[in-house]
C-alpha cells in the first residue's frame, strides 16, 4: 500500500503542469516561480489529507495554486489592479529566460497584464474549464464569471494587437 | 486573433514546460522543511554573535576598570551567564545543523522537533521572565558606570544618575520583553509548521 506522501507525489508529478502555467501567468522571472512553486507544493502538501473529493483533483489543484500565488503577491504587495492598457506593454520582460515559440510568449505577456483575478480566469478559460467549474475553482458567480471572461479576453485581445503592432 | 486561435496557441505551453521528475518534486517538499530549521540557524547565529560581543566588551571593561571591585563583580557575573549563553548557543547550533543523512525526513525532523520542543516549551523555557530584568539592570549598570568614567559607588550616588538609569531599565525592559515575545512567536510558529509537515510523513 502507497504511503500518504506517495500518493501525494504521484498525484503531484501528473499535475505538476498546472502549477508551471500559473506560475508562468503570475511571476516574471524563474527565481520567483521557483520560490512559488515551492510553495504551491508545501500549500498542497498541507491540504491534501483533507481533500475530501479525489475526483476533483485538478479543481483543488488549480484554486491551491492560484490561491497560493495571489497571497505571494499580496504578501509582497505587488497586487496590481491595472484595466488600462500600459505604455509599455511590449518591453513587459516577462518570460525572459524562455525558450517558447514567438506566439505562446506574446500571448503570455498578453495575460501577464491582465489583472490578478481576470489573469485567472483566463487561464482556466484557455484550459477550457467550464463556467461552472471556473466559478467553483475562483469563487465567483457563473454569471460573474461569464461578465468577466467577456471582458478579459476583450483586454487580452487588445493587448495582444497591441503586442503584434509593436514587435 | 480569434478566441479559437489564442486557445490553439495556448494548447502548445504542454509541450515546451519542462516538467520535473517525481525525485526533484520531492526534493522540493523536503526543502521547505530543511529552510524553517535554517531559520533557527539564523537566530541562534544572531545569539552568538551579541554573546561575543557583549562578552568583548565586558572584558575590556574590566581590564579598564581593575580598581572598582564591585564593577568587576558586576561584570564577572554578567560574563559568566553571558560566556553560560553562547555555550549553550554553540551547542544548540552544533545540534541543529548536525546533518546526520542516513536519516530519513520524518526521523530528521523528529529529532529536532523533540530539541525545539524542550527549548521554546519546555521547563526553563520561561526563565528569561525572570533573567530579562536581572541582566538589563546588570547591563545597564555596566554601560552606564563606564561611559560615566567615574567608580561604581561614585555613579551611584547619583540622583541623576538613577533616574538615568531607572529609565533606561524602563524601556530596555520595555523594549526586551516586546522582542522577546516577536522571536518566540516566530519560533513557535516555524515549530508548528515543522510539527505539521511531521504529521504528514
Amino acid at each position: 500500500m502507497k504511503s500518504l506522501q506517495e500518493e501525494f507525489l504521484e498525484i503531484l508529478t501528473n499535475y505538476q503542469g498546472i502549477l508551471h502555467k500559473v506560475n508562468l501567468i503570475y511571476f516574471r522571472n524563474k527565481t520567483e516561480r521557483e520560490d512559488n512553486f515551492q510553495e504551491i507544493i508545501y500549500q498542497l502538501w498541507k491540504s491534501y489529507p483533507g481533500l475530501q473529493n479525489k475526483n476533483s483533483i485538478g479543481s483543488w489543484i488549480y484554486a491551491v495554486s492560484i490561491n497560493t500565488s495571489i497571497s505571494k503577491l499580496k504578501k509582497e504587495r505587488r497586487i496590481e489592479y491595472r484595466e488600462k492598457l500600459p505604455e509599455s506593454i511590449d518591453k513587459l520582460d516577462v518570460i525572459e529566460e524562455l525558450t517558447f515559440h514567438e506566439n505562446l510568449r506574446r500571448l503570455i505577456k498578453a495575460i501577464y497584464n491582465l489583472n490578478e483575478i481576470d489573469k485567472s480566469i483566463m487561464l482556466l478559460y484557455l484550459e477550457e474549464k467550464s463556467y461552472d467549474e471556473i466559478a467553483e475553482i475562483i469563487g465567483l458567480s457563473r454569471s460573474n464569471v461569464g461578465v468577466r471572461i467577456n471582458r478579459a479576453k476583450e483586454t487580452l485581445k487588445q493587448n495582444l494587437n497591441h503586442l503584434k503592432n509593436g514587435n | 486573433m480569434e478566441t479559437n486561435d489564442v486557445q490553439n496557441i495556448w494548447k502548445n505551453i504542454d509541450s515546451e514546460i519542462n516538467l520535473k521528475t517525481t525525485d526533484e518534486l520531492h526534493q522540493l517538499l523536503t526543502a521547505k522543511t530543511r529552510k524553517t530549521i535554517n531559520k533557527f540557524l539564523m537566530i541562534i547565529s544572531i545569539d552568538v554573535l551579541v554573546c561575543v560581543g557583549l562578552i568583548a566588551f565586558l572584558l575590556t571593561t574590566m581590564l579598564n576598570r581593575q580598581g572598582d571591585t564591585i564593577y568587576q563583580v558586576n561584570n564577572s557575573i554578567l560574563c559568566i551567564f553571558t560566556l553560560f549563553a553562547l555555550i549553550v548557543s554553540v551547542l544548540s547550533w552544533n545540534k541543529l545543523q548536525n546533518n546526520k543523512y542516513n536519516l530519513s525526513l520524518k526521523d530528521w525532523l523528529e529529532q529536532r522537533i523533540k530539541l525545539l520542543i524542550k527549548w521554546l516549551l519546555g521547563r526553563y523555557s520561561k526563565l528569561y521572565i525572570l533573567l530579562i530584568p536581572v541582566l538589563l539592570v546588570m547591563i545597564n549598570l555596566s554601560i552606564h558606570v563606564y561611559y560615566e568614567r567615574k567608580s561604581f559607588t561614585e555613579v551611584m550616588q547619583y540622583e541623576e544618575s538613577i533616574y538615568g538609569l531607572t529609565v533606561g531599565f524602563i524601556i530596555g525592559l520595555f523594549v526586551s520583553f516586546i522582542a522577546v515575545q516577536k522571536i518566540r512567536r516566530y519560533q513557535l510558529k516555524n515549530l508548528e509548521f515543522l510539527e505539521e509537515i511531521h504529521s504528514h510523513l
